[in-house]
């Protein structure tokens, strides 16, 4: 049953390449956006026995495993919910029918992709599966073909292709460890044997290349560029989910089932995530392209979850998985911003903007919802999962880390609002004088994600006890 | 219908309201006008029909459960149903002044919709019996006023609205962390279960000292207060607003709501809240003297009565608590009375600089009476209101601090009238400079004669807020025991 999920879009990719391209070329769209839709749907509205409690078909036949639990639900109605705003974000900023078509087909593998992630249970299918995703993002991010996409693709690739270095012959030596690659078998080994010096090392490689793959500083040199050169709506995927699967996804599913935390690892991520937090934020200060400091603001974000994962508390990994959901959600609102700003003003340099907030109302509104929650702003969704990090941060112990987690949000806020100046406020910049709001397509997606940005800030408790308790309960 | 629902329609009322004002003033200006003031209005009447019952010493509750201890839960005890109601009375003034005032302006929709979901969130945050709920609306309400002080998007404006937020918004971060170091001490956020709590221990010196950085950044205390002169660019109903009415007692009402009624402070810590607020008395007054910008010499006056508020509450006695409660009913009416004559001279003589002003009292006599009146007030001269607010708030102090902190708020007290005065003969007196300026419209002349008359009323029958202030103070130090 759950490898509909995989099986779906994979499918439909087929399907539309296979039939002929006057007909395709108009369906693809709703096709895909029906697919996201309907996963999004399905996870929101059944309990987590409903899928288990249906044999899966795929599973013995290709002799993989799938299973679901709180963690790959959250995932899974994140992903489905930025697909959809990426499906949208494309359908009305690439205007080129079969470019549109090609960015259909690629949004569509990717998403097959990060579903199998989310499910999977071994080792080895998940590193495929995410390889799956890589190589539709960097087509992706070159997809309008100059040399800074070519260049940023390239980045992309070069430094993805040392991350899967790393990350098979980690699988290798854990392999050779264990004698297997799934999940369970490894966590046998490695419990039983307490972790001599091969399983830290597979540990650390393993580490290094989700590092690399979620930007993480100090790895996160690729995304900036990755995220100028792509075009936005391609962004909005790779910003939205692409990078927090391994940042944040993949991270904790190896913390709670494949290694256990111990100190030192807690010791590396909490590091490693406060490193981020502060290094994303301050990059992301100093930015005049718009989404260059999204970029830098995702590293940041993505450094929360790290440093909640870092934290092991059942507390904190649900707010680590909040975190997740609130910064994909708020992440894609803003680059779905990007997406309407890029396309009235035709460039995303903040310095050429200027007063975009009596022409663009809507965004201007909904802008601001993104960048206060990312920020942390009571009541939008940001400042539960935050708050709650920094709870979880406090209780276990971490007062500095939870000192640096709360004053770096002033540093985000200062962003947030060296941006809405530059770009909303002030006179009216030169040559803007055509702007306006960008389309009703446009106009409705963004208000529908500010409106569940502040939605799950007010009815937090919901979500809390839905998604978020179930995420806390299977780490123990 | 319960007493918990009128909690919920005095917080909720303005917030919805908030929401559907922008869409209405498509529609109609007048109606969202009205709406607006009605929002107001419903929220000053239902905190107004609680004073009998708290004044029985009852409390109205409401509560919805939450993970996690983040119950919302709203309380009201006579301490927030006092603060509430001079809030929202005030704000129903400043509301109507408006009507005039932003005619002219752009983004009215904009104007009324902040200034009714700041009120809300003020509301929100005075009954909030749970420490997160009030720090969510602790942020909401600097949220608005960002959006309030850069309302006219000019660069300069969005760059004194920046300060002002960045520097609130970082005391509140400290003050959160300070929350959450109480709840891992008392094991709830709650308040009422926090005094139970921790009613035989004493809590650690930093969770006190991050919580007071968040109240000082809020009450614009020295050495965090040089957001409020710099945010006086906002047009001048906002600024009665923010600064002399409602906002910046938030920092002092909270001071009251954790280190009174919940946690009484030690004795180190009090004479750290005592000496800073003094300093911050004069250091303000003196700036205050100094300056030749009519909102900034009022807004720094601000900054220095704010300390005395403290002072009263500080000292811990229950004639100096009864009287800080007294001084932020006065000094509220007289205040923001201030700042809407100060923007009838903006709005007439088109220049708020003192030294190009004069005269004034030729053409605008009401305008000027009214400013006398309300600098009468703050300045403490009897028989307005202000002087027995100050009069109880220095014989607490005698009672519960040392003489040197009397002797200090007394010179700070004696700059009040120094630098009052001189705006006053600035702008109102001597020969007159611009003669193209003339009186307010009827309803701003209105509003702020209002405020003199509420001021001198206040002091003539200081008896009827005298009794809730006394009665207040008496509950609030009965629960602190």
């Amino acid at each position: 049953m759950v490898s509909l999920f995989i099986l779906a879009p994979f499918a439909a990719a087929l399907i539309l390449n296979l039939l002929p391209k006057a007909l395709t070329h108009r369906l693809a769209f709703w096709v895909a956006a029906g697919l996201a839709l309907a996963q999004a749907a399905l996870v929101a509205f059944h309990p987590l026995l409903f899928w288990s409690a249906y044999p899966d078909p795929l599973g013995p036949f290709f002799n993989l495993q799938f299973s679901l639990d709180g963690l790959s639900l959250v995932t899974l109605l994140s992903i489905a919910i930025v697909v959809l705003a990426t499906l949208v974000a494309g359908r009305y900023t690439i205007t080129e029918e079969s470019k549109r078509f090609n960015f259909t087909n690629l949004v569509l593998i990717t998403l097959m992709g990060m579903n199998a992630v989310a499910m999977t249970t071994d080792l080895f299918s998940l590193y495929v599966f995410l390889e799956v995703c890589a190589i539709a993002l960097f087509i992706l991010i070159a997809l309008k073909k100059d040399k800074l996409a070519l260049e940023g693709a390239f980045k992309y690739l070069i430094l993805s292709a040392i991350a899967t270095v790393l990350m098979l012959f980690s699988i290798a030596l854990f392999l050779l460890l264990s004698g297997g690659v799934s999940f369970s078998v490894i966590y046998g080994a490695l419990s039983g044997s307490g972790g001599g010096f091969l399983a830290k090392l597979a540990m650390g490689l393993f580490l290094c290349g989700l590092f690399i793959k979620a930007g993480l500083a100090p790895f996160h040199a690729w995304l900036p560029d990755a995220h100028s050169s792509a075009p936005s709506a391609a962004s909005v995927l790779l910003s939205g989910m692409v990078t927090k699967i391994p940042g944040a996804y993949i991270l904790m599913r190896l913390v709670t089932s494949v290694f256990p935390l111990n100190p030192q690892m807690q010791n590396l991520l909490m590091f490693v995530g406060v490193f981020s937090i502060i290094i994303g934020a301050q990059g992301a200060f100093y930015q005049h392209n718009f989404k260059r400091m999204l970029a830098y603001s995702s590293v940041s974000q993505v450094g929360y979850i790290v440093l909640a994962l870092g934290c092991g508390t059942p507390l904190a990994f649900a707010g680590a998985a909040f975190h997740l959901f609130n910064d994909a959600i708020s992440k894609t609102l803003l680059f779905v911003n990007a997406c309407c700003l890029e396309k009235e003003t035709g460039t995303v340099d903040m310095d050429k903007m200027g007063g975009l907030g009596q022409r663009m109302p809507i965004t201007n509104f909904s802008c601001l919802v993104g960048a206060f929650s990312a920020a942390g702003l009571p009541p939008l969704a940001g400042f539960w999962s935050k708050f709650i990090i920094i709870l979880a941060l406090m209780q276990a112990g971490k007062p500095v880390y939870a000192t640096v987690a709360i004053l770096a949000s002033i540093l985000t806020l200062g962003y947030a609002l060296v941006m809405q100046r530059k770009i909303f406020f002030g006179g009216l910049a030169d040559g803007l004088q055509q702007a306006k709001e960008a389309g009703i397509g446009l106009v409705l997606l963004e208000s529908a994600l500010a409106l569940v940005v502040i939605a799950v800030g007010i009815g937090f408790a919901f979500m809390y006890n839905n998604f978020m308790l179930p995420v806390g309960e299977i780490v123990f | 219908m319960s007493n918990g629902h009128s909690l919920l329609i005095i917080v909720f009322t303005p917030i919805i309201c908030a929401c559907i004002l922008p869409v209405l003033g498509k529609v109609s200006a007048a109606f969202r006008n009205y709406l607006a003031l009605a929002a107001v209005l419903v929220s000053f009447v239902y905190s107004a029909s609680l004073l009998p019952l708290v004044y029985k010493g009852e409390l109205a509750t409401f509560t919805v459960a939450m993970p996690l201890g983040f119950d919302f839960t709203l309380r009201a005890d006579s301490l927030a149903v006092f603060m509430a109601c001079v809030s929202s009375f005030i704000s129903v003034i400043i509301v109507l002044y408006s009507f005039d005032y932003i005619s002219h302006y752009r983004n009215q929709n904009e104007y009324y919709s902040f200034v009714v979901l700041f009120l809300g969130s003020m509301m929100g945050l005075v009954f909030s019996g749970n420490l997160v709920f009030l720090y969510l609306f602790w942020e909401i309400t600097a949220i608005t006023s960002w959006r309030l002080i850069g309302f006219s998007r000019e660069k300069e404006h969005a760059l004194r609205a920046d300060k002002a937020l960045l520097m609130t918004v970082s005391g509140a971060l400290l003050m959160l962390l300070g929350f959450i170091r109480l709840y891992l001490e008392a094991g709830s956020f709650d308040l009422a279960a926090i005094r139970l709590a921790l009613q035989s221990q004493s809590i650690s010196g930093l969770t006190v000292g991050l919580i007071l950085a968040g109240i000082f950044s809020k009450s614009a205390t020295l050495p965090l207060h040089t957001w409020l002169p710099d945010a006086g660019i906002a047009p001048a109903p906002v600024t009665a607003l923010l600064h002399a009415a409602v906002l910046v007692k938030i920092g002092v009402y909270a001071f009251a709501r954790i280190f009174i009624v919940t946690i009484p402070l030690d004795l180190p810590w009090k004479t750290f809240v005592l000496v800073l607020c003094g300093i911050s008395a004069l250091v303000s007054a003196g700036a205050a003297y100094r300056e030749t910008d009519l909102k900034r010499i009022i807004a720094y006056s601000t900054i220095s009565q704010i300390a005395f508020i403290f002072l009263g509450f500080a000292c811990g006695v229950q004639i100096g608590v009864a009287g800080a409660l007294l001084y932020i009913l006065m000094h509220g009416l007289a205040k923001a009375g201030l700042f809407l004559c100060a923007g009838i001279v903006e709005h007439n003589a088109k220049t708020k600089d003192i030294t190009r002003l004069g005269g004034l009292i030729n053409v605008m006599p009401v305008t000027a009476l009214a400013f006398l009146f309300c600098a009468f007030s703050v300045m403490g001269v009897p028989p307005l209101g202000g002087f027995f607010a100050k009069y109880m708030v220095f014989a607490g102090a005698m009672e519960g601090s040392s003489f040197w902190i009397v002797s200090v708020f007394l010179l700070g007290a004696i700059l009040t009238i120094l630098y009052l005065y001189r705006a006053f003969s600035a702008v109102f007196l001597g020969e007159l400079k611009i003669s193209a300026s003339r009186e307010g419209s009827p309803v701003m002349v209105f509003c702020v004669a209002l405020f003199a008359a509420l001021s001198l009323a206040g002091g003539i029958l200081v008896n009827y807020p005298g009794v809730l202030a006394r009665y207040t103070a008496q509950q609030m130090l009965s629960w602190a025991r």
